[in-house]
């Protein structure tokens, strides 16, 4: 591997050295905790001030956005910065329902096949053109064009008529019900038809300038340095409260930690070590930090190949499962900072079944079923084996902290019950082409989203086992196809629920993954930002954003003003 | 001379052309491409779309064939755009038809890692050269040991640590220095003198860190240097005739002992376009170690190609500048190549 692989093996040396700096870090602002902070003007942070406008928040991110088209961009830098420039027609609440955004409503008709969205009335553009259906129309013509070069065209390519018979109008027709539908208008950013219809989409320079709807506008892109977003006079969703969002790109998690103590940022995401270890030893960083805890977005599981023996035994599987100890893992890897789940669903969401519980931690049953399934250690070598071969593996994962230290306590977990598993850590890239499309893998460590749509067709489909497509641990279950595609065709959102209900329970109790964790997301946000939600609701701290204010004699001095 | 700088420059060509074929076969033995980011692995997103960017970008032709029209392209000075950045143009800005700039990815990350390194270079020999002479002179000596001691601990000292120490002892503790980035909010708005400053107070620290890992090879160099000139015949008779040990040391010995600097110098001239990753990381510093880094990571390869091709012609240049400098400092070398 390494041989072949020159540029890249010899920049992981590098990428790790990357990681080591946040340990001494902590250590170092661990020992400094008794020196004596910097004079500062001595203001109350905690005192409830009225809500006003103005002010400007600075938060930061380790990568730069491509552009701020997100149907080409994908990175999730790209989706975070033009979500507050553009608009969709629909959006999640914050209790992850759908509403309407640009969509003041919106009807299914009797057959499920055809969807009407009615538009607010008099949306505008920032530059001050109105915002009509034809924009939407443009919009779904660009996404499904095979001229764009976008990874996300699939599920618009699916309606078969789409019409914009009045400008507060748009109609789609699909030519089956398509259930997740109404997910995919809520993500698809609504373009401006007239900066846009004589541009090429792929080339176009409106992707470092937008002009969108939503609350913010760009005022000024630094390349590598910092995006500003300001408030948007002719916004659609009323006016939010902060007059300028700041953005800087710091690539290292230790140098974007000591911008926030410095107080140069308002907001971060912390790492686990970062929350419980140094913030809890530093009283004086609570009294200008406020630390939040919210619904990770995604989580973290163990994969088996299905195709290769003994995993396409289930009593292996879930022998392993019960071998596990999950609350070891949340402990150890995100120092108690997560959960676990049993469905590929956020907990406590319609989705998620709240009658599944992951498999507890039981050695004795993983020897037991690991004996049905015909392991034993025969020949006394401390390594359970069936036909004179031992039960070993290898774990890949990618270069990712969280997975690697799963992957160690996992491999100390399965000694104890005689397996013998060694791990092998690749490089993004090299991973998924070596292993991932290959098929080459006994049992990998990654992660999935925790979807805000229940469909998960192309993760667990029999159909989506091909080079390149995600159901990769090649999970066959007739009775899982058949509710993933019935899923697929009921809008009705309560019968829906009880189709991904019993799909979460077979998944669980086939086993072709292990559910190891979902982290929470650790946002830290200066305490001169007031009116935040706490504690987060399931759509997380987000989602008032623009109801956030700085009262005037907590803002920095500024002389950008 | 003129013929032997014709014919050097000549046979830079097919170097180039080898130098970049082999780093195009080596790019592309890695695994993956621009389709297979950690981005792409997303459940929405298609399999059939990924084929279709790969024919777009011509990544399912032979490996021989994309070399091809890279060189095709190249033949007429076009690096391309990049596959990973909304198409912007690698190395020089365009315009489009309505006028609009797309700045180019390496215009826009060489000035800031140019000036940089330029300094930096500047900073590590206006200390290495002193300290070469001042340990050379006191061979042995405990002025000798303390700066060996010295710039070796500059040498062995983890870059990242201590820039993460500095960032914490002059941002955060003493709110002395910037802690990241180039210029500060605001930037825009102040005088150019303030502008000044303002950049460098952003760049001591970088700076700083980058001239202190390089001054042990420079002062090493000039102290051994110096002490193979202090032993020979004519530093022994320019002392036997009475000049006086300034004269002998700065004005015979040191100018003697610097010649082997000059290839030094040459050779690092490709260096200066070169960005540290881990330092540029650190510093939030969008230098080229940065967009070569994250080109790697992306599969983006016409970036990647873009560096290597530009970072090898300075390569071959700075080798011949170093030659020919050599050349013009000191005649037994010129007299060799006349002939």
């Amino acid at each position: 591997m390494q041989a072949r692989n020159t540029i890249a093996s010899k920049l992981l040396c590098k990428c790790q050295g990357v990681f080591l700096p946040g340990i001494f870090l902590s250590l170092a602002i661990l020992l400094s905790a008794c020196q004596p902070a910097p004079s500062e003007p001595s203001v109350n942070l905690d005192a409830s001030y009225p809500s006003e406008a103005g002010g400007s928040l600075i938060d930061t991110m380790a990568g730069e956005p491509s552009g701020l088209i997100a149907m080409i961009a994908g990175e999730s830098a790209a989706s975070a910065i033009a979500s507050n420039i553009f608009n969709s027609l629909l959006k999640y609440d914050k209790n992850l329902d759908l509403e309407g955004e640009l969509a003041q409503s919106w009807e299914v008709s009797a057959n499920q096949k055809t969807i009407t969205f009615h538009l607010k009335p008099n949306l505008k553009w920032a530059d001050g053109k109105p915002l009509t259906s034809a924009d939407v129309l443009f919009t779904w013509q660009l996404v499904t064009n095979e001229k764009t070069r976008t990874p996300y065209g699939a599920d618009y390519k699916l309606v078969e008529k789409a019409e914009a018979p009045d400008a507060l109008t748009f109609r789609v027709s699909y030519p089956q019900p398509y259930a997740p539908a109404l997910d995919s208008w809520a993500g698809l950013h609504i373009l401006p038809k007239h900066l846009l219809f004589n541009q090429d989409i792929n080339t176009t320079t409106f992707a470092r300038k937008p002009v969108g709807s939503h609350f913010y506008q760009l005022e000024d892109w630094r390349t590598g340095e910092r995006i500003s977003l300001v408030r948007n006079p002719h916004a659609t969703q009323g006016q939010a409260k902060v007059d300028r969002l700041v953005s800087r790109f710091i690539p290292d998690v230790a140098a974007q930690f000591l911008e926030l103590l410095a107080d140069n940022i308002d907001s971060m995401t912390l790492n686990p070590i970062q929350y419980a270890r140094i913030f809890p030893a530093r009283p004086d960083l609570t009294k200008k930090i406020a630390l939040y805890k919210e619904l990770g977005s995604g989580y973290t599981y163990m994969g088996f190949n299905l195709k290769h023996k003994p995993f396409d035994d289930v009593r292996v599987r879930q022998a392993i499962n019960y071998a596990i100890d999950k609350q070891e893992l949340i402990d150890g890897v995100l120092l108690g900072l997560g959960e676990p789940v049993a469905s590929p669903y956020k907990p406590g969401t319609r989705w998620s079944n709240p009658s599944l519980h992951s498999y507890p931690y039981n050695a004795q049953k993983a020897i037991e079923l690991l004996k049905q399934a015909g392991f034993e250690d025969h020949d006394g070598d401390g390594t359970l084996d069936r036909d004179g071969k031992p039960l070993a593996f290898e774990i890949v994962t990618n270069q990712n902290k969280q997975r690697e230290m799963s992957a160690v306590l996992i491999q100390r977990r399965l000694k104890d019950i005689g397996i013998d598993c060694k791990i092998r850590v690749l490089e993004w890239a090299s991973f998924v082409s070596r292993y991932i499309k290959t098929g080459d893998f006994d049992v990998v460590v990654l992660g999935w989203s925790l979807s805000l749509d229940p469909d998960q067709y192309s993760i667990w489909h029999s159909s989506q086992q091909a080079p390149g497509q995600f159901n990769f641990v090649g999970y066959n279950n007739p009775r899982v196809d058949k509710l993933l595609e019935q899923g697929r065709l009921e809008l009705n959102p309560d019968k829906r629920m009880k189709i991904y209900h019993e799909f979460a329970e077979i998944l669980l109790d086939d086993s072709p993954i292990v559910y190891l964790y979902a982290g929470y997301g650790l946002p830290a946000i200066s305490k001169r930002i007031k009116g935040i939600d706490s504690p987060a609701p399931p759509a997380g701290i987000g989602h008032n954003s623009y109801d956030w204010y700085i009262p005037s004699p907590l803002r920095r001095n500024e002389m950008m003003q | 001379m003129s013929g032997y700088l014709l014919k050097r420059l000549f046979w830079m060509l097919p170097l180039l052309i080898g130098i970049s074929l082999i780093s195009f076969l080596i790019m592309h033995l890695a695994p993956g491409d621009i389709t297979s980011t950690e981005a792409s692995f997303n459940p929405k997103a298609s399999e059939e779309s990924r084929q279709k960017l790969r024919a777009i970008y011509n990544l399912d032709k032979p490996v021989i064939v994309q070399y091809g029209l890279w060189m095709k392209r190249m033949v007429t000075l076009d690096f391309g755009t990049s596959f990973a950045s909304h198409q912007r143009p690698v190395f020089w800005q365009t315009k489009d038809k309505d006028g609009n700039v797309s700045k180019g990815m390496i215009q826009e990350a060489l000035p800031i890692t140019l000036l940089i390194n330029v300094l930096s270079l500047v900073l590590i020999i206006a200390v290495a050269l002193p300290l070469g002479v001042i340990s050379a002179l006191n061979q042995n000596r405990a002025p000798d040991r303390a700066i060996t001691l010295f710039v070796f601990i500059g040498f062995a000292i983890p870059g990242f640590w201590l820039a993460l120490m500095l960032m914490y002892w002059t941002g955060v503790v003493h709110n002395w220095l910037p802690i990241s980035g180039i210029h500060s909010l605001g930037f825009e708005k102040m005088s150019w003198i303030a502008q000044a400053a303002d950049s460098l107070k952003h760049l001591a620290l970088p700076i700083f860190i980058s001239s202190l890992g390089g001054l042990a090879g420079i002062s090493l160099f000039v102290r051994n240097g110096m002490l193979d000139v202090l032993h020979q015949d004519y530093i022994t008779t320019a002392r036997a005739k009475g000049l006086s040990e300034n004269t002998v040391v700065y004005r015979h010995a040191l100018r003697n002992a610097l010649l082997p600097l000059i290839t030094i110098l040459g050779l690092s001239i490709p260096g200066l376009i070169g960005g540290a990753v881990i330092a540029e990381s650190i510093f939030a510093i969008p230098g080229m170690g940065k967009l070569f880094y994250d080109a790697v990571m992306m599969r983006d390869f016409p970036v990647i190609m873009g560096i290597l091709t530009i970072g090898s012609a300075l390569t071959l240049l700075g080798n011949l500048l170093a030659d020919v400098a050599y050349a013009w400092a000191d005649p037994r070398v010129r007299r060799g190549v006349m002939q």
